[in-house]
């Protein structure tokens, strides 16, 4: 199938203007109401306790804090402090529509069946985020970096996740870090140097290694220079074949 | 001469009972003077108040107040109550008070420093008055402290470094008043972020550590050559990306 110039810049522009769209329909009115209306869009809840709890009806000030799972910095004003919704059957992607909620500073999805990847924005979406615990769910991907971003994490709760790659190094910049457990996951490589995590904060992740873990290995016995030469000539051969 | 001396004591008897009687009634009970002295250094337009009565044994039938099962109080509910006036340090006295309530009013003063005493505080919420002066240190002396919330006052001087001792801390907002100084973020202040002291334009945020710490000393001749590796393969795959990006822009849209 072959394309003529203006055809395929048409189809460029429409592809770009869809995903403008969509962008836009994500970063709507920056309040928490509509914080708490997009993420019980987002999820699947098959037992019902957002369903049941969660009604948008009754509009008085303050309404959101009777909601299950929520806890508001006042009760008589609609600003969310803390969302708790551990052990709900929930499924989906992790919801980014929490960005919505400005104020939030801990948030407990464990126990849920959320899956896909943690957004690598995520210190855009949690900004003030003290308590993160994403525990217990099918996550998969690595660990974003921009999580080292989030400076207030206090506590950060990972395990039982199918996480893969590194503990990105820069973790060791989060000073108000107490709690980080990774246990049950498939990381891989040097762990970071955290200061009183323990050693059973890593377990069960075959990969790990380094302190306070047993050191790392030393790779395979093939050379590096082998390695690149062969990597040069393929790519020789690829960027010259039309 | 009998008589008068039987009368005479009879008359000492009289006085004596009505001196105790009347020394019972003064002194009565202390809560109640507390909180009727606060009553008498406000100004209630609503009649919030018109329950708090003097003369009763406790203050445990007043509207907007509840006790315990020993008559002592536990509760003040007096929020958006349109009180103007001031806090009172007889306030201080109520030694098993739970929850202080009195927010969205008019009200002015300072906070005493008596209200360090009320060690059985659980929650302290005097947000949306106009209170002046000073966050005592002494409220660093209240272990069972969940919230306190003193926002969108005109609250001045420093946070003082005492409350970083309350380790029962959960809810804080100083956002909103003329607070000045560092943010302490040690202790239960770890938990802390921007958002209880926004809009106090002379704090100043803690320092971040800037630089990571050093890694682990083990194992880096392992992990250098690991990179080498992988940076091959990240050539290669760049440059099949940038052809084919180079194919579909360019070479496609002449093969009309």
């Amino acid at each position: 199938m072959v394309l003529s110039s203006r055809t395929f810049c048409a189809h460029v522009i429409i592809i770009n203007f869809l995903l403008l769209l969509s962008c836009n329909m994500v970063y709507g009115t920056p309040t928490d109401i509509f914080c708490l209306e997009s993420i019980k869009k987002s999820l699947e809840d098959p037992y019902g306790y957002l369903n049941s709890s969660w009604d948008f009806n009754n509009n008085t000030e303050g309404f959101i804090c009777r909601f299950t799972g929520v806890e508001c910095w006042h009760p008589d004003e609609n600003k969310v402090l803390n969302l708790k919704l551990s052990n709900m059957g929930l499924k989906g992607q992790f919801p980014r529509a929490i960005q919505n909620c400005s104020s939030l500073t801990g948030l407990d999805l464990s126990i849920n069946k959320l899956s896909g990847t943690i957004p690598t924005d995520i210190n855009h979406i949690l900004e003030y985020v003290t308590t993160l615990d994403l525990s217990s769910n099918d996550f998969s991907g690595t660990i974003p970096v921009g999580l080292a971003n989030c400076s207030y994490l206090n506590s950060l709760k990972l395990d039982q996740n199918q996480l893969t790659g590194q503990i990105p190094g820069q973790f060791s910049t989060l000073s108000r870090l107490k709690v980080f457990t990774v246990t049950n996951n498939l990381l891989t490589g040097q762990i970071p140097n955290l200061r009183n995590i323990s050693a059973d904060s890593y377990a069960n992740n075959p990969g790990l290694c380094g302190s306070p873990l047993p050191a790392c290995q030393a790779p395979p016995s093939k050379s590096n220079s082998a390695v690149i030469a062969e990597a040069a000539v393929s790519e020789f051969i690829v960027c010259h074949v039309n | 001469m009998m008589g008068l001396f039987s009368s005479l004591m009879s008359s000492f008897l009289l006085l004596a009972i009505l001196g105790f009687g009347l020394v019972l009634i003064v002194s009565g009970n202390a809560e109640v003077d507390a909180l009727y002295a606060w009553k008498m250094n406000l100004s209630d337009p609503n009649s919030v108040l018109q329950s708090w009565d003097a003369t009763l044994v406790n203050p445990c039938t007043w509207f907007n107040v509840t006790c315990n099962s020993d008559n002592s109080v536990t509760h003040i509910d007096l929020g958006n109550a349109n009180l103007s006036g001031q806090l009172v340090p007889q306030l201080g006295q109520l030694s098993n008070l739970q929850n202080l309530e009195a927010y969205g009013n008019n009200l002015n003063g300072t906070i005493p420093d008596e209200f360090g005493n009320l060690t059985n505080l659980v929650s302290l919420e005097l947000f949306f008055n106009r209170l002046s002066g000073p966050i005592p240190g002494t409220l660093g002396k209240l272990q069972k402290l969940r919230e306190l919330r003193l926002n969108n006052n005109n609250l001045s001087g420093n946070i003082p470094m005492s409350l970083t001792n309350v380790g029962s801390l959960q809810v804080l907002d100083f956002s909103n008043n003329h607070l000045t100084g560092d943010i302490p973020n040690n202790g239960s202040f770890s938990v802390l972020t921007p958002l209880s002291f926004h809009n106090n334009p002379g704090l100043k945020p803690p320092k971040y550590q800037t630089s990571p710490l050093p890694p682990a000393p083990s194992s880096s001749a392992a992990s250098s050559s690991v990179l080498s590796v992988s940076s091959g393969s990240l050539l290669l795959g760049l440059c099949s990306c940038l052809f084919s990006l180079h194919y579909l822009l360019v070479l496609l849209p002449y093969q009309d």
